[in-house]
């Protein structure tokens, strides 16, 4: 099957001053569609600057990222602005919710880049809201909500306008381990019954054991492969 | 729309910070619209236009009412110059020659002559036949009836003169609302000025382009007179005699200009101020897919909501200052009525909003021009 993601001999570099920092060098990687994907490493080895690659918030020094066909490496930034609101949903670590805008609103800022209307936004904001379990905390100001609830409206904003891949930065990191624990049944339930490729960031082990597939990053590169579960 | 909403929201976060900025631009678009107030009203009392057709015949070389002294018999020979329409002798009394914020100006006039001379003229209060029937009526102009508290029957006094107020006026002229007509002996004798002499007569041609040649002929027909005569247009005459007040208002543009950059500034650094604490926030909307122009947008209608709101009450504050404090500016016996006017209030407003856009384009620019990722590691 032809995978979500296709990352082609990818190298990243950036120069801080003299220095020049390469946090990945020369990395290939696929992701099928469907798959819960786990990225773990320590500080610095470039897990997150891949997973930015992938959401195409940043672009690569060399290579290729191949997302659906779609060769991402080449758009310009407004090109990749336009690309990730309809193909990325992306999970922080902090939520960062908007703190004057009600679960629901926050839900509602991706569908305001689309042309649905209203109604049609209400009903689709209301389906994500469920499928989080939080349809009964639509109207709730972020302030008003737990850490968990919070992650939970952001995975909400993050699938609202259906994109095929959801990025995640260390999602369980500022959670306690019950509300860990259901938002990784959460991310996982999205990729086993609703087909979303999801690529997560995670220093907690026990987050990634629930990924189908777990990879290890050391100085920019593959160390080793963890557990693979087929997706269902 | 939805960009407006979000902006709106936005401003509500720090509700004080808002708060100050918006009073803050209150404070700079009242002065700004006080100052275009007053040059609105200078150029509507100085500039003259195709409509204008009165003349001011002055006392050669006098600049104040109290030194212009014209004979009153005067009045025969202008009506007989041809192109003349109507002619009306005027004494003038004032209780302050040089510039006043309260100066009180009697008007004599024969007051049989003055509804037809001037028929933009309206009782509003009393009665025009109670004018014409007591010696010692008086028409006042409403800005100086609201000025001093005054109603039909009142008697007041001002510059020695005592009279009792027949009626109140409204004028399309708005100079008229500033003044009391009263009856020219009745003038002439109480200032002591002498029956048969009057300050000036105001003349009214058949058309505008007469102005000049009836003016040339009025001044030469005087000129080997013991009183020779210096005849301008309405406005001219205006513009020259009240030069010093002219120059203080002039000297007011400065002022209005440095209100628009106190707002510029005071505008631009609010809008910094809040794309600097939201610089993480910018980055979430464009991780979601909110292109450049439209967080440059979301910031630029901040900064315009801030000059909204801010002109909004500081330019409605001013007009309704000047509506109900009827500020009337003397000199030389000329008043300036400094009246509110739609034409300043939406200038104003206009303003608001440019100054508004203008101070938040660097800001926009500064949210949107910094690295994604740079900005989520902020």
């Amino acid at each position: 099957m032809k995978p979500l993601i296709s990352i082609k001999s990818v190298t990243k570099t950036f120069t801080k001053g003299k220095t020049t920092i390469t946090p990945l060098e020369n990395l290939s990687l696929d992701v099928p569609r469907g798959e819960f994907l786990s990225l773990m490493g320590p500080s610095g080895s470039g897990k997150t600057t891949l997973l930015n690659l992938i959401a195409g918030i940043d672009s690569p020094t060399s290579g290729e990222i191949l997302i659906d066909g779609n060769d991402i490496s080449k758009l310009s930034r407004a090109q990749l602005t336009k690309w990730r609101s309809v193909h990325v949903g992306y999970i922080f670590q902090l939520y960062h919710l908007v703190p004057i805008l009600s679960a629901y609103e926050n839900v509602e800022l991706p569908l305001l880049l689309g042309n649905k209307n209203k109604a049609e936004r209400r009903k689709t904001i209301l389906a994500a809201l469920d499928l989080v379990g939080l349809s009964d905390r639509a109207e709730h100001r972020p302030s008003e909500l737990s850490g968990g609830q919070e992650q939970r409206v952001a995975i909400a904003r993050a699938i609202v306008h259906d994109p095929d891949l959801l990025v995640a930065d260390e999602p369980t990191g500022d959670l306690d381990r019950e509300s860990a624990d259901s938002i990784l049944d959460l991310l996982n339930r999205l990729a086993t019954d609703h087909g979303k490729t999801i690529v997560m960031v995670t220093h907690d082990p026990k987050a990634s054991a629930a990924a189908h597939r777990a990879l290890q990053l050391e100085k920019g590169r593959f160390a080793k492969e963890g557990h693979l579960l087929t997706p269902a | 729309m939805k960009l407006a909403i979000l902006a709106l929201k936005n401003l509500t976060r720090n509700r004080l910070r808002s708060l100050l900025t918006i009073l803050g631009v209150a404070a700079g678009m009242f002065l700004y619209a006080s100052v275009q107030t007053m040059q609105h009203s200078l150029s509507v009392a100085t500039e003259s236009s195709a409509a204008d057709t009165t003349l001011v015949v002055y006392r050669e070389n006098r600049f104040c009412p109290s030194t212009s002294r014209l004979p009153e018999h005067y009045l025969s020979t202008i009506e007989r110059i041809p192109g003349v329409r109507q002619v009306i002798p005027i004494q003038i009394a004032v209780n302050n020659c040089g510039a006043s914020l309260d100066v009180i100006t009697f008007r004599g006039v024969p007051p049989e002559t003055l509804k037809s001379y001037n028929p933009g003229i309206k009782v509003i209060d009393g009665s025009y036949d109670d004018f014409v029937n007591q010696t010692d009526g008086a028409l006042v102009g409403q800005h100086l009836a609201e000025r001093r508290g005054l109603s039909p029957g009142d008697k007041f006094e001002a510059v020695g003169v005592n009279v009792t107020v027949a009626g109140i006026i409204s004028s399309d002229a708005p100079q008229d609302e500033n003044v009391a007509y009263v009856h020219l002996p009745f003038l002439q004798q109480a200032s002591r000025i002498g029956l048969g002499i009057v300050t000036q007569f105001n003349v009214k041609v058949e058309r505008a382009d007469q102005l000049q040649p009836v003016a040339d002929q009025i001044d030469q027909t005087f000129k080997a007179d013991q009183q020779p005569t210096n005849t301008r247009p309405e406005k001219a005459f205006f513009a020259e005699t009240a030069k010093q007040m002219i120059e203080l208002i002039g000297f007011t543009r400065w002022l209005g200009l440095g209100a628009v950059f106190a707002v510029l500034g005071l505008v631009a650094n609010a809008v910094l101020l809040i794309v600097r604490g939201r610089v993480k926030e910018t980055a979430i909307f464009q991780t979601l897919g909110f292109s450049r122009l439209a967080i440059g947008l979301m910031v630029v209608i901040e900064g315009i909501l801030l000059g909204l709101v801010g002109g909004l009450i500081g330019v409605i504050g001013a007009m309704a200052f000047f509506h109900f404090k009827s500020f009337t500016l003397g000199n030389e016996g000329l008043t300036l009525a400094l009246t509110p006017s739609t034409t300043v209030t939406l200038t104003g407003l206009g303003v608001a909003v440019a100054l508004g856009l203008l101070a938040s384009l660097y800001p926009a620019w500064k949210a949107t021009s910094r690295p994604l990722v740079q900005s989520l590691n902020s």
